[in-house]
């Protein structure tokens, strides 16, 4: 007889079955993790554009490529997210939508207004 | 209809698999999982799971169905089935007896240390202690978990820290006890929680509110702990 026991641990959403607010909570995680490098990118165009008139002319190009325009974008989404989850979590600390009705209505929206708000930014940086 | 069931024999498997049965449900009636479950047992008596009461109160067959935990004798098939088929584990994050037999001791480790039973030095009046119904209805939606451990084992704050977690199910009855206006050691219970695993490790993600079987928010009972902590300023 074996004395090690074996553990139910599959976590893909194919054998267990994820909320929509566990969703967010991870999503916020990852957006955090993302934006240590997204911030980074803002970063370095931020110091180009402030180095010399030449460096603002080659930031300004930079971006107007379209794949330094779709990071950009993707970066901004990803800032929109993690605050809406953060302000989300902090309305939870302070005891608001606590039912598990109103957080999962507080995770879409969450996901909702990201979309939103991406749409318009990417609509504007284009 | 076809149901997929984990398996383990510790004395033959090496490791649990996945085993796929099928059985004839009755027509025109939603059967709940764990009749399904006496179906199997009837083809092959070797199926284990842990039943007692069949109706929600024992809290004895919490399995995982189709991805998510709840007792099987109260959720019927209709509700967990995807696309004409049913997948039974056992609770997630625990080590596994046999099949849908988990092991619990860590989970009633955890429920041991919040000390489940009301603490109260003054001697006893010569009849009760007597609460205002509105004392009385604090303790609503905490006194009724039947420890079936559904939501512990839906928490990944649980799974990676069995030990130092309290976890949803045993901080729902920290809270019971906290909220009671009998209990009288309430500075201790806070103080032996105030640590960065035992209700810290709690990020909100509601996997327990979503699968109590009795509708409980753990999730709820963790905020009031935090201020209470918080309150107290230890």
């Amino acid at each position: 007889m074996k004395t090690e026991r074996p553990v139910n641990l599959s976590l893909s959403p194919a054998n267990f079955s994820w909320p929509v607010t566990a969703m967010a909570s991870i999503a916020h995680r990852l957006t955090g993790m993302l934006l240590f490098v997204g911030v980074g990118f803002l970063l370095y165009i931020l110091d180009m554009a402030l180095a010399s008139d030449a460096g603002f002319a080659d930031a300004s190009a930079l971006l107007g490529q379209p794949l330094p325009k779709v990071g950009m974008i993707a970066v901004m989404a990803t800032l929109t997210f993690h605050l809406f989850a953060g302000v989300k979590h902090l309305l939870l600390d302070l005891g608001i939508g606590e039912t598990f009705e109103a957080a999962s209505r507080a995770a879409w929206l969450v996901f909702g207004l990201t979309a939103v708000v991406t749409v318009i930014l990417g609509a504007w940086l284009w | 209809m076809q149901v997929s069931v984990y398996r383990y024999n510790p004395d033959v498997d090496e490791v649990p698999q996945m085993r796929d049965m099928s059985v004839d449900l009755p027509e025109g009636k939603d059967l709940m999982v764990l009749d399904v479950l006496e179906l199997l047992k009837g083809q092959d008596p070797t199926l284990s799971y842990r039943r007692s009461c069949r109706e929600g109160v024992c809290g004895s067959d919490g399995i995982n169905m189709n991805g998510k935990n709840g007792l099987a004798c109260i959720t019927p098939v209709s509700e967990v089935v995807k696309r004409g088929k049913l997948v039974l584990r056992p609770l997630p994050g625990l080590p596994v007896v046999r099949d849908l037999v988990v092991d619990m001791t860590q989970f009633y480790r955890q429920f041991e240390k919040v000390q489940p039973y009301l603490i109260n030095d003054q001697p006893p009046p010569a009849q009760e202690r007597l609460q205002s119904p509105e004392q009385r209805a604090e303790l609503d939606g905490l006194y009724e978990c039947i420890l079936c451990a559904c939501c512990s084992t839906a928490c990944p704050s649980f799974w990676w820290n069995p030990d130092k977690f309290i976890g949803p199910a045993g901080l729902l009855q920290a809270y019971r006890f906290l909220a009671d206006s009998r209990d009288s050691a309430t500075a201790e219970r806070l103080s032996k929680l105030d640590d960065p695993f035992s209700v810290f490790r709690c990020r909100g993600i509601m996997n327990c509110v979503s699968v109590c079987p009795k509708g409980l928010n753990p999730t709820r009972a963790i905020g009031k702990i935090r201020s209470m902590l918080l309150h107290q300023g230890t």
